[in-house]
């Protein structure tokens, strides 16, 4: 790996950004270039896979290699750009509609692959780029051009549904929390194998305040809990709240840390624990804080070793492949 | 990339801004705003909410001398973050051209 010293200007392009004004998406961007600067990789080992949507502009806002793909089909494009090479860097973008509509199938068959990518999923829980119709994250009783009278179904909780579909990577964050967010983004790209991540993120058009204080910098402490692994799950402006684990229900419950019997009563979070995982995930506003950080991450050989490839070109050239056939 | 607020915003300080930015990286002298440069986002929402036409991308020609001083005000001011009455005398420094003179480097009272 060929680490050098990058800015995050260095990974501007000369293209306008075309969102609208206010859009939580630049604020991604920024944390994007600047984790990337802080990587340290050369702008041509790094790809950028996106389908349709507004955050599906992305690759034109990085001086990276990038493809603006079909719609719903990143994943699978981006499986085969790893595949080809694996020594690439490999960030998959899409919006809840990429990700969770017509792309739903290929993202739940790349977690559960785990090849190597990185895939960042903008969740605005609105269709933004056609113009507010409503998603498969909007909560219920979202009122939108294509559910007047609100919606009825059941929104998809991404995290769950990552862990449902075998990710072994599953990390949230909030565009606008911009000193979280980037260690969320280091972690998933730390991760051999599919690292998941779900950003909260505003559409101020179609969907404005569609996470209410989570994005809030000055009030999300109150409805977030920060997870790190191996640390007690406190929140709260004064860290006077925590989740304390119920064994008989298998649900975490929220609790004032003054009425506890004693601190050790708070829950620690493992980040390895997959019921823990799937308990946290759907914790959800209000009445719970919105777990933010890495979920789940257990290491485990990613599709590329699974397969015993040496990550080289050797992997594909004739001679192997006239022996495979 | 950033926005810049310029000499226009001084004795005015009308705060629409502030009200839209949504990484609250407004700000408060005693006589001015300013944008972080390093927290902007860049998304452009404060632009045409300012009714002084203060606030600028760093696109423009000739906004590095802004940005400069965005940039220092913003380490040393505190941070505003919800809009407030302006100046009883806005409206007399409203449209008023080479306000540089009249800035203060005084911090906004808390």
């Amino acid at each position: 790996m060929n680490v050098m010293q990058l800015k995050p200007s260095d990974f501007e392009t000369d293209q306008e950004v075309r969102w609208c004004p206010g859009c939580g998406d630049y604020a991604i961007l920024k944390v994007v270039k600047s984790v990337l600067a802080d990587i340290g990789r050369s702008p041509d080992e790094i790809v950028f896979v996106a389908g349709i949507g507004c955050a599906a502009r992305f690759p034109y806002y990085l001086s990276t290699y990038g493809f603006h793909t079909i719609h719903g089909r990143a994943a699978a494009v981006a499986t085969g750009v790893k595949l080809a090479n694996p020594n690439l860097d490999v960030w998959v973008v899409g919006g809840d509609g990429d990700f969770l509509s017509i792309g739903g199938n290929h993202t739940l068959h790349a977690l559960r692959r785990n090849i190597d990518l990185n895939l960042l999923l903008f969740n605005n829980a609105i269709y933004g780029l056609t113009k507010g119709q409503y998603s498969p994250t909007s909560p219920v009783g979202t009122r939108s051009p294509s559910t007047p009278n609100g919606s009825v179904e059941q929104p998809v909780n991404a995290a769950r549904f990552a862990l449902g579909a075998g990710a072994k990577f599953v990390a949230r964050g909030a565009d606008t929390l911009q000193t979280h967010l980037p260690e969320v983004l280091k972690r998933a790209h730390g991760y051999k194998g599919a690292s998941f991540v779900e950003i909260l993120q505003n559409c101020i058009v179609y969907h404005d305040g569609a996470f209410g204080a989570i994005n809030d910098r000055s009030k999300s402490q109150n409805v977030t809990v920060r997870l790190e692994h191996g640390k007690p799950m406190v929140f709260g402006k004064d860290n006077d709240k925590g989740l304390v684990f119920n064994e008989q229900t298998g649900a975490f419950e929220v609790a004032e840390i003054a009425s506890l019997n004693s601190d050790a009563e708070v829950a620690v979070h493992e980040e390895t624990n997959i019921d823990h995982a799937f308990a946290l995930a759907q914790l959800e506003q209000p009445g719970f804080p919105v777990p933010l950080g890495v979920i789940y991450a257990e290491e485990t050989p990613h599709f590329t070793e699974a397969r015993g490839f040496t990550g080289t070109k050797g992997d594909w050239d004739r001679e192997t492949l006239k022996a495979i056939l | 990339m950033t926005y810049a607020v310029t000499e226009a915003c001084i004795n005015c300080k009308f705060t629409d801004c502030v009200e839209v930015c949504p990484v609250d990286c407004f700000y408060e002298g005693e006589n001015m705003l300013v944008i972080h440069p390093d927290e902007c986002i860049d998304c452009g929402v404060c632009e045409p909410e300012c009714p002084e036409e203060a606030i600028v991308p760093d696109t423009e020609p000739g906004v590095e001398k802004w940005v400069a001083l965005n940039q220092k005000y913003s380490e040393i001011w505190p941070n505003i973050t919800e809009r407030k009455d302006p100046p009883a005398d806005a409206e007399k420094w409203s449209g008023k051209r080479d306000k540089m003179d009249y800035i203060s480097p005084a911090p906004a009272s808390a």
